[in-house]
C-alpha cells in the first residue's frame, strides 16, 4: 500500500507519471491522505513493514516561514507513524533520513559514529525524526532502521533538484545555474541503490540501527556537469551563482556498516544513473536537445 | 480496478476517524457521520479533508 497527500511542493501531474508503473500491479494500492490526518492504525495494522519515504524535502527552502511544514511533515508525522506502530505487528520500520543531518564538515567521510550538526533546518527536521525512530525503539520496541541517503538521483528525481534542473536546462538549450563554484562535492547515489538498501534493511536490519547509504563515489558538481555534457551531447553553458545557506561543501558516506551488516554495495555508477535519468527526463517533457553535438562544434 | 474489500476495511473518515462506507456509483466514500463524500479517481480514494464534498441532501 502507498500513502501520499500529493502535496503542491511540485506538479501532480509528474507525481502522477512517477505511479503508472503501478497502476497495473494488482498487489498494489494507493491512498490520497495526510499522514497527520489519517486513521494510521488502522492502515498500518497486519502490516509487515513500514518504508516511511515522506517528507517535505528541500534544504533551501527550510528557512523562513515554511519551517511549520517541515516540522508537521517531517517531525510530527513521523511521531504519529511511530505512535501507530507500537504493540503492533510490523517488523521493520524503515525511516529514510539524510546525508543533511551530518552537516558541514571537512572530517570526511562521514561516519555514524560522527557528530550530526546539522547547517540547515531541513537537516534538523530529519535528525529530529531520527532521534524520535531511536526512542521509540529504545522505548517501545518499534523496529527502526534509519538510513541516511546521500543526495539521490535517477529517474523520477524531483524537479527542485540538481541533475533534474540540469537536464531541463540542457534540453531547452538554456544555461546550467550552479550554486557556489562548482567545486562542492556530493556522494551521489543512484535511486536503484536506495531501493536496494531498504529491502537489505528490512531484511538484515537491526531495530534501532542506523546506515549511511551512498554511492561509493564522490564526484563534484562540475564532474557531473561533464558527464551530463557527454549524455546529452553538446557542451553546456554554466553560471555560477551565491552559495545557498545551508549547503554543504562536502558529502562523504563511510559505507562500512551498511557493508558488513547489510550486505549493501551500490551497483550503479554516477553515469550509468545520469544516462538513466536523462531517458526518463527526455520522456517526461518530450523533447531533444535543440543543438546536437555535430552543429555546435561548427560554431566553434 | 475496484478497490479491494481489505482497503475499504481500514479505511476512515480523516475528520471523525470513524467508518466510511462507498456509495452506490463505486466512485465515492461517505462519511455519515460528517455528511462528506471523498471521491475515489482512478482506484485511488482521496482521504484528505480539504478535498471533501459535503453530502446534498434530498429535498
Amino acid at each position: 500500500m502507498g500513502i501520499d497527500n500529493f502535496a503542491d511542493y511540485y506538479s501532480r501531474s509528474i507525481k502522477e507519471k512517477n505511479l503508472r508503473g503501478l497502476a497495473d500491479n494488482p498487489d498494489f494500492e494507493l491512498v490520497e491522505t495526510s499522514l497527520l490526518k489519517a486513521d494510521l492504525g488502522a492502515l498500518v495494522k497486519d502490516k509487515d513493514a513500514v518504508f516511511h519515504q515522506a517528507a517535505q524535502a528541500g534544504v533551501r527552502a527550510s528557512w523562513g516561514e515554511s519551517f511549520r511544514i517541515y516540522t508537521d511533515t517531517n517531525i510530527l508525522a513521523t511521531q504519529q507513524l511511530l505512535e501507530a506502530c507500537k504493540g503492533g505487528q510490523v517488523q521493520k520500520f524503515i525511516y529514510a533520513s539524510s546525508s543533511s543531518v551530518y552537516g558541514d564538515t571537512s572530517d570526511l567521510p562521514m561516519t555514524e559514529r560522527s557528530l550530526p550538526e546539522p547547517v540547515s533546518p531541513y537537516g534538523v527536521s530529519k535528525l529530529a525524526a531520527e532521534h524520535l525512530c531511536r526512542l521509540y525503539h529504545r522505548n517501545f520496541g518499534v523496529p527502526t532502521v534509519s538510513l541516511r541517503y546521500f543526495t539521490v538521483f535517477g529517474p523520477r528525481q524531483r524537479p527542485d533538484m540538481a541533475f533534474h534542473r540540469f537536464f531541463k536546462w540542457a534540453l531547452s538549450d538554456s544555461p546550467i545555474a550552479v550554486y557556489g563554484d562548482g567545486e562542492q562535492s556530493r556522494d551521489f547515489t543512484c535511486v536503484d541503490d536506495i531501493v536496494a538498501a531498504n529491502w537489505l534493511a528490512y531484511e538484515k536490519g537491526g531495530a534501532g540501527d542506523i546506515f549511511n547509504i551512498g554511492g561509493g563515489a564522490r564526484i563534484t558538481l562540475n564532474e557531473a556537469i561533464q558527464v551530463i555534457e557527454r549524455i546529452v551531447g553538446i557542451p553546456l553553458e554554466v553560471q555560477y551563482q551565491s552559495v545557498a545557506k545551508g549547503d554543504v561543501r562536502h558529502t562523504s558516506a563511510d559505507m562500512s556498516k551498511a557493508k558488513q551488516i547489510l550486505g549493501y554495495h551500490p551497483k550503479v555508477s554516477v553515469e550509468e544513473g545520469l544516462q538513466r535519468e536523462y531517458e526518463w527526463i527526455r520522456e517526461l517533457v518530450d523533447r531533444k536537445p535543440k543543438r546536437a553535438m555535430s552543429e555546435a562544434a561548427k560554431l566553434v | 480496478m475496484a478497490l479491494s474489500q481489505e482497503l475499504l476495511d481500514i479505511l476512515a473518515c480523516p475528520k471523525c476517524k470513524g467508518d466510511i462506507h462507498l456509495n452506490d456509483t463505486g466512485d465515492g466514500l461517505i462519511c455519515d457521520h460528517c455528511q462528506l463524500l471523498y471521491e475515489v479517481k482512478d482506484d485511488i480514494p482521496i482521504m484528505l479533508i480539504d478535498e471533501a464534498k459535503p453530502i446534498e441532501k434530498d429535498v
